[in-house]
Order: C-alpha cells, then structure tokens, then sequence
C-alpha cells in the first residue's frame, strides 16, 4: 500500500515537475529519459527470462526507418506507420527467433546471433542508401506541431507523451508478471529441458514474448525518431545501440519492474553530466570516463543496481 | 572479369593470413581464461598508434618501432588481465556480464585513442612496391604480412607443443582442476596467456601498420570479424580457426568486389548467423554435451 502511494507521488512529481522548473534543457532530458526507458523495459520483457538479445537495435531501426520513410516517401501519418514498423519487426523477430528457439540456440549464442542481427540491418540501411540516405541517415519532413504527424516544436508535448508510452510499458510489464506465461517462462529460463518434460511448449512462449518485445521495442524506435525528427542507422540500429539497450537494463537490473527504468535514467545523466562538465575540454574524455563507470559497475554491481538495492534492503530487514 | 576475380582471391588469401593470427589470439584466451575478449581489434589498434607514434613521432626506424611494440602489447595485455579481468573473474559474473564489461572496456579504448591521437588517419607512410604475377597485383605489405603470419603461427604452435609453458596452457585450457592437481597454478598461466595475446597484438599492429591507416574506430571491424572466424572454426578450436580464416577472408574479399563492402559484411554476417544456428561447435569442433 506505502508502496503504490509512493509510486503514485512519484509520477505525480514528474507530471507537474515542467511547470515549476521549465527548462527545455532539463525537459530534453526527462524525455530521452522517458523514451530510453521504455525501450529498456521492451527489450527486459526477454531479458528476465534469460531471452538476452545484443540486437534490439535491429527491432528501434526496423520501427523507425519504416515509419519515417513512409511519411517522408507517402506522407503516411506515423501513427499508422508506428503500427507497420512494429508489424514489420514483429516479422524480423519471427523469422529469427523461431530460427534460434527451433535449433535450441540459448544463452551466449543467443545473444551473438541478435547481436549479428543488429549488424545486418545497420548495414542493410546504409547498403540502401539511395532510399535510406545510407550512414548520413535522413530528416522526417518537417509539419510544424501537429498531433496528426506526431510532430512537436513544444518539447513539452513529446515529455508528456513518452512519459505516457513508458507507463504503458510498465503496464505491460505487470500484465506479463500476472499471466500464465511468466510462470512458463521462468520455469523454462531456469531449466529448459525440465520445462519441456511438463509439457510446455517452450517455442511458443519464446516466441510470444520476442514478439511482444520486438512490438514495443520497433515503437519506442519510432518515438525516438520522431522526437529527434532525425534517423541514422549508427543511432538506431547496429552494435552500439544496442549494446547500450543491454547495458542500461543490466546495470539498472533486469529482473524487476524498475530496474530499467532506473539504469537508464543513470546512464542518461551520467552521460549528460561528463559531456557537460568535460566535452568542450577534451574530446572523447567524458565517453573514456563512462565506458570506465560501466566497467567498474559490472565489477561491482553484478546484480545490477536496483538488484543488488533489493538484496541490501532484504538483508537488512533479516538482522 | 575472371582477373578481378582471381586479383580478389589471392587478396583473399594473404588477408586470411592476418586474420588468422588475429583469430589466434582471440582463441586462445577463450580457450584458456574462458573470456571473450571483445576489445581484441581495439587492442591491435592501440599497438599501431604505438609504432606511429614511435615512428612517425619519436622519428625512431620502422622496424625497430615494429620491435618495439611487441612488448610494450605485452604490457598492455597483462594490465588488462591484472586490472580488468581479474577482477571480473573474482566477481563471478556470469559470462554475459563479462561480455558487456569487455564491451564497456572497448568505449574506454576507443576514446583513449580519440583523446591521445585525434580522430584523424594516422599512418606511418612508407611506400612498398607492388608486385605482379602475370595479371595478378600484390601489395609488397600484404605479402610480408601473410608470411609473417604465417611463420609467426608456425612459432606459436611450436610454443604450444614443444615447451612445458605450453603444455601448461594447453593443460588448463582443457580441464581447469586437473591441471591445477597437478601443480600448475592458473592465475600465472592467464598472465602468460594474456601477455602472448598482448604481444600477438603487437605483431599483428606491426604487421598491419604498413597496409592501413589507423584510426579511433579501427579496431571494431576486426573484433568482429576474428570474432566470426573464431565461431565459425569452433570457439577454442585453434585449427579450425586457422582455416576460417581463409575463408572468411576470401569470401570478404570477393563478395566485396562483386557487389559493394556493405552487402560483403552482411554476407559474412549471415554465415555467422547460419554456422550458430546450424552447427554452433563450429566447422572442426565436437559437440559438447552438458
């Protein structure tokens, strides 16, 4: 009951935030905040149950290049596009999963072939690049503010809007945690082969949940691209991207509802504050100082933030 | 049309040479720390920043500042091992959270670089000759790689299998406990082990220095692409990665010259994607199982 209140003050305290310190600064934060965020939680759907994937950019780039290029080629609304980009890197994610679930490929090698996955389609993106603009990327034409196009020159409305999509996720995820699925999952993550000797199709739940991570994922992709009005394949898709979705899930621990959320809002601010104080004097200094941070968290926190907080607090409450 | 094609094989080939080597390394810490050395590329392109800036900065001559890398690599690599993983081992990390700390290490290596040398090509600039063989062009530098390669392999393997060390190394790479019964202590053979994958480094920089510019972002394609060999000939499979690289190099090297260097990546990606899907213990390798 404590909790909810507190969960409930929270958010109200970042509803009304803007209207006591509006700066576009600050808010341009909370938003990449917000957007990263939901994107991390898509992508600890699979993660928590051992569904480890390096390619999440394959799913952010799918997303967003195909609803940028069909409002920039056709003039479609995003709000259909959003959906056919989510539609189209659900059928990324079929094609690969089943291939990896059907072959009993798990863990490391799981997490090499997304990572590979990743890779294709950054270089499809740029290999194309008479539609796609290739490694310089491309601009969504610009419509002004409007909710139709899903473009805003307010930052506010974008705040608003991604908080709203990352509490969609959270939903999302607490509608996993009570279903049968989650059950099936966990029993199949710890131990593959007992799970399968109780009857349960592991390839189907595997497959549901990928398809529901690839979904939300491929939109948070497209949030992305809209607030930034800007898609490149090196910021979307590829090894980097999607190295950092894992690493911001992980650091903030991937197995509990607010670990991601709260790894990504860690990582986001780090970074902002070392490019802040130490970008304008050497170039390069503030990312040697953050690739240094996640080495020593990793080090350190195995757990993951949030993870190893619980295991603080639990022990605690025993003595 | 038949000349550019056999022009790209024999290149093929001689880039294989490197690969190989490259490959070595990354295996044979696999193999023995049981690491994933993702900053492997990184490394080799710190060890070409040290001989420009022995070369071409401190005016010293090539093939001593070609020397000269090899230990300063070896350095390196047993700083690595005493600073990062070590400690990672210590943790108890699951071998995910090694990868993503390797991951982590490759940023800290890259903007170093960025930091130290700019973002800016730096090569040695040493003209070699080109020579021809009937229709066939080779790079003098590519020439001298593929056998450097080549014989530094030869020694390598003698290492491994004429010398006590080396039956050492090979003795933990197979069986952790039993070695350790019978008195080899592991935490001095990963040294050993990371310093030779430093030093190799340094022999591949030393060997590439004359063939390429070097640049902040270098090392993360050859990461990937020994990366590839290593899966493909079997992870810890010292031979079979031996002959992926030749394949791998070929199929770079051709597929780039018939459609365009993007499409030739995606190629070797997807036969990375294939070999884990369909025969995960590689070309040469024995399924293990649990």
């Amino acid at each position: 009951m404590a909790a909810t209140l507190v969960i409930i003050l929270v958010f109200a305290a970042i509803g009304v935030f803007p209207y006591f310190v509006p700066s576009p600064y600050i808010l341009h934060i909370g938003t990449l905040i917000f957007i990263w965020s939901f994107i991390t939680t898509a992508w600890s759907y699979m993660g928590r149950f051992g569904l480890v994937s390096l390619g999440h950019g394959a799913f952010l780039g799918v997303g967003a290049y195909t609803t940028g290029l069909l409002f920039n080629y056709f003039g479609f609304t995003p709000w259909v596009g959003m959906l056919l980009g989510a539609l189209a890197a659900v059928g990324l994610a079929v094609v690969v999963g089943y291939a990896c679930f059907r072959f009993g490929v798990i863990g490391d090698y799981f997490a090499l072939v997304t990572l590979a996955l990743g890779e294709v389609v950054a270089l499809t993106l740029i290999a194309f690049r008479d539609i796609t603009g290739g490694s310089l990327g491309f601009t969504l034409k610009s419509k002004g503010t409007s909710l139709f196009y899903f473009q805003s020159e307010e930052k506010i409305h974008f705040y608003y809007a991604s908080l709203g999509f990352l509490v969609l996720a959270l939903l999302v995820w607490k509608w996993i945690d009570r279903s049968k699925m989650q059950k099936a999952l966990r029993a199949i993550g710890e131990d593959e082969i007992a799970a399968s000797t109780l009857g349960m199709g592991i390839i189907r739940y595997k497959m549901i949940i990928t398809m529901i991570s690839a979904f939300m994922t491929a939109i948070g992709g497209v949030l992305y691209a809209q607030y930034i009005t800007y898609l490149n394949p090196h910021t979307l898709s590829g090894v980097a991207p999607s190295l950092e979705i894992a690493f911001k899930a992980i650091l903030g621990g991937m197995f509990s509802l607010w670990g991601p959320a709260i790894g990504t809002a860690l990582i986001i601010s780090l970074e902002e504050y070392f490019r802040v104080a130490y970008g304008s004097t050497f170039v390069g200094f503030s990312q040697i100082i953050y690739g240094l941070a996640l080495v020593l968290l990793i080090i350190f926190l195995p757990k993951g933030i949030y993870g190893s907080l619980q295991d603080f607090v639990a022990k605690r409450k025993k003595s | 049309m038949t000349e550019l094609l056999l022009n790209s094989i024999v290149n093929g080939i001689l880039l294989g040479g490197v690969l190989a080597l490259l490959a070595f390394g990354m295996n044979l810490i696999f193999g023995v720390v049981k690491i994933i050395h993702l900053a492997y590329g990184q490394c080799v392109m710190l060890g070409m920043y040290v001989v420009y800036t022995l070369a071409v900065q401190a005016q010293i001559p090539v093939i001593l500042s070609c020397i000269l890398v090899l230990p300063i690599m070896g350095i390196v690599g047993i700083l690595l091992q005493l600073l990062v993983i070590n400690p990672l081992l210590k943790a108890k990390a699951n071998p995910l959270t090694q990868l993503l700390a390797l991951a982590g290490l490759t940023i800290v290596v890259e903007n170093l670089a960025q930091v130290v040398w700019g973002a800016d090509l730096r090569g040695i600039n040493i003209q070699l000759p080109i020579i021809s063989i009937g229709s066939v062009f080779v790079r003098t530098s590519n020439l001298i790689a593929f056998f450097g390669a080549l014989l530094t392999l030869w020694g390598l393997y003698l290492f491994l299998n004429r010398t006590y060390l080396g039956l050492a190394i090979r003795s933990i790479a197979q069986d952790l406990d039993s070695a350790r019964l019978m008195g080899i202590n592991p935490r001095r053979i990963y040294l050993i082990t990371m310093a030779t994958g430093g030093i190799l480094t340094g022999v591949i920089a030393a060997f590439f220095s004359p063939i390429y510019a070097v640049h902040p972002h270098f090392g993360g394609s050859f990461t990937m692409m020994a990366f590839i060999i290593v899966v493909l000939g079997g992870m810890g499979n010292l031979l079979g990665g031996f002959i992926g690289a030749f394949i791998i190099g070929v199929v770079t090297s051709v597929s780039g010259v018939l459609t365009s260097t993007e499409i030739a990546d995606i190629i070797v990606l997807i036969i990375f994607i294939s070999v884990i899907l369909v025969r995960p213990q590689g070309l040469l390798g024995i399924r293990v199982s649990k």
